[in-house]
């Protein structure tokens, strides 16, 4: 027993060290490259010669391009994190909180509370909250008792969920004409640049004790997997660990949303990717997501800097164009 | 709760270090916010076209470093570089272009790119340009914040007498045709009372049928049918050929006023679409579109 305990702290340190060397390499790219011009060269200058620096490339770098590259990192990793413990929870390889209309949710709640006038921390967060666990509780109420047909059923009212959603959205956007949600179509498809040093700080304040608690419990997630027998003999509390989980990725799910919008399907290329390489493991897979989520959403949230010649375009694009093809593949390969 | 406020404070004090200005001149901007800038401003950024549009009539466009998109008037400011559009600015290119004043307005440009330029230092001047009145007031700020209140003082005079020759016109008749607005095709959009361009409808003396509390109110063509406007004008950035297509579409409904005295109207919207010192001229052209009785020479 011993003997694997060490054994997984070895790959789990293995894992976590050669992602994390991707994680900071792609955030370095993130970092050198913008709507200014200038690139990697100039950011190696700042860094080994800061005093001679350009000042106004440092105020890019520090104040504009490093708060938006940490957001990304910190969305990614929640959303993929969100992804994993869905699909562990809900035993379907499909599950993920955009498909199954929390992040809908949760952005109705957001609206919500831009409309009430409340403030971005906590208020919208909240409303935002609240907004995904209705949801939650409307999906699991909907395909509950279906038991034959769950796994379809439960994806079936994520959908409808989900069109539900937007529908809410655009019915709320069409009937005011508030200033304030004039950026309402860059928000909903997942818009990072406004982010700022304190914005990324709170959310970090927000996301990393949820990340502690899910990490707590990527054994007990295993353990579910092998079956609600298992798990009983093994002394998991189902119900208490199901309802913290779904309640702690609700939250984290909510907090990204009401900051950075939707952003769609990054819950399911990060966790199946991992689990391809990496097997079923939740102990493996809790830091691959991290690490390699944020990787992901920065490299997405670059090329969706990159690839317009004037302006940007929103980063959920980019995490739909590679996210839903991904899907109809796992889709149709379940489907066999 | 207590603690995130006060880390919160920790970094923000880390972030905001303000560059000390020479020479600087403390002013309150329409969004009530008192600020340091600099007495002689030369790098200025504008946030929206109808400032970009203000500056150039103030002869400033010398301190002009950029602007957003859509910023095409006067043709020349098209050459400006540009910051991303008026709701969505590109930060990085704004701050590249080290601006000294970034000139922003209040119920247009995000609040949080307003603040975020300010946590780096970039003093930002909000202005609220919505209706005639209120463009003579920013072209007064403006003019003050640029060194330019002379051209400032002389403009607004201008527009002064051309819209009080405009007001003794319309007062001459009691006539006021029922005039429905049509700013978007498909849908039908036209303007409620809260906008400038209902404004500009009453001060040529017409009724503004699609008067309501809703600012850009939807129709549908029953509806429009049901009001039977005397005259319809129709702005767009569409080109010729859209316009013939509505007018042909409109030209159908025989019995309709403006169908059968042939005032169905069309005009570019550049004029119709933002509140810049060109309101004037949209003004002008919308009397003499409603009241064309008052320019025939009498015979």
């Amino acid at each position: 027993m011993s003997g694997d305990h060490s054994d997984i702290v070895k790959r789990l340190s293995t894992v976590s060290g050669l992602l994390l060397i991707v994680l900071v390499v792609v955030m370095l790219v993130g970092i050198s490259i913008g709507s200014s011009g200038s690139g990697v060269t100039s950011l190696w200058h700042i860094i080994t010669d800061p005093d001679h620096a350009d000042p106004m490339l440092l105020t890019i770098i520090w104040k504009l391009r490093l708060p938006r590259v940490l957001l990304a990192a910190l969305v990614g990793a929640a959303l993929s994190l969100g992804g994993l413990v869905f699909q562990a929870l809900l035993r379907n390889p499909l599950a993920e909180p955009y498909i199954l209309g929390i992040s809908g949710g949760s952005a109705i709640g957001a609206i919500l509370g831009i409309l009430l006038g409340l403030s971005q921390f906590p208020g919208i967060t909240l409303t935002s909250f609240a907004g995904s666990l209705t949801t939650l509780l409307l999906i699991i109420g909907i395909s509950a008792g279906q038991s034959i047909l769950q796994k379809n059923a439960l994806l079936l009212s994520g959908v409808m969920v989900n069109a539900f959603c937007s529908a809410v959205i655009m019915f709320l956007v069409s009937m005011t004409h508030d200033a304030r949600l004039h950026n309402i179509i860059f928000w909903l498809m997942g818009d990072l640049s406004m982010g700022s040093l304190q914005h990324t700080g709170i959310l970090a304040m927000a996301l990393i004790p949820c990340f502690v608690i899910i990490f707590w419990f990527s054994n007990t997630m295993n353990l579910m997997l092998m079956g609600k027998e298992m798990a009983l003999s093994m002394g998991v509390n189902i119900k208490r660990a199901t309802v913290i989980l779904l309640v702690t990725t609700s939250l984290m799910v909510s907090a990204c949303v009401s900051q950075c919008g939707l952003i769609g399907l990054v819950g399911l290329v990060i966790p199946h990717l991992f689990r391809l390489m990496l097997g079923s493991d939740h102990r493996i897979l809790f830091p691959a997501c991290v690490l390699g989520g944020g990787a992901y959403m920065v490299a997405c949230d670059l090329l969706a800097r990159a690839i317009p010649q004037h302006g940007e375009m929103p980063a959920g694009v980019i995490t739909a164009l590679i996210g839903a093809p991904l899907f109809i593949y796992l889709l149709k390969r379940s489907g066999r | 709760m207590r603690y995130l406020l006060i880390l919160l404070l920790i970094i923000q004090g880390t972030i905001v270090s303000l560059p000390a200005w020479a020479q600087n001149v403390h002013v309150t901007d329409l969004l009530g916010r008192r600020m340091a800038i600099p007495k002689d401003p030369v790098r200025v950024v504008s946030l929206a076209p109808n400032i970009t549009e203000i500056v150039y009539a103030l002869g400033q466009s010398h301190r002009l470093v950029g602007a957003t998109t859509y910023s095409d008037y006067p043709a020349e400011a098209d050459m400006l570089p540009k910051v991303g559009s008026y709701v969505h600015l590109d930060l990085e290119r704004i701050v590249f272009l080290a601006p000294d004043l970034c000139l922003a307005i209040k119920d247009g440009n995000p609040i949080a790119a307003i603040s975020r330029l300010e946590s780096i230092g970039i003093p930002v001047y909000a202005v609220d340009p919505r209706d005639l009145e209120s463009v003579m007031d920013t072209l007064s700020r403006i003019g003050r914040l640029l060194q330019a209140d002379k051209q400032a003082k002389q403009l607004v005079q201008g527009m002064r007498r051309r819209i009080q020759a405009v007001e003794s016109l319309v007062a001459k008749t009691d006539h006021r045709p029922g005039l429905f607005f049509q700013i978007g095709i498909s849908p039908i959009v036209s303007v409620g009372t809260n906008t400038f361009i209902h404004e500009l409808i009453v001060q040529a003396g017409a009724r503004n049928l699609a008067e309501g509390d809703i600012p850009y109110p939807r129709f549908s063509k029953e509806q429009v049918l049901g009001m039977s406007p005397d005259v319809i004008i129709v702005t767009s950035m569409a080109r010729k050929a859209v316009f013939e297509k509505i007018r042909q579409d409109w030209y159908q409904w025989t019995n309709l006023p403006a169908v059968k005295n042939d005032r169905i109207y069309f005009k570019d919207s550049g004029l119709f679409d933002r509140p810049s010192p060109r309101l004037v001229d949209a003004l002008e052209i919308l009397v003499r579109l409603i009241h064309p009785e008052m320019f025939k020479e009498p015979s």
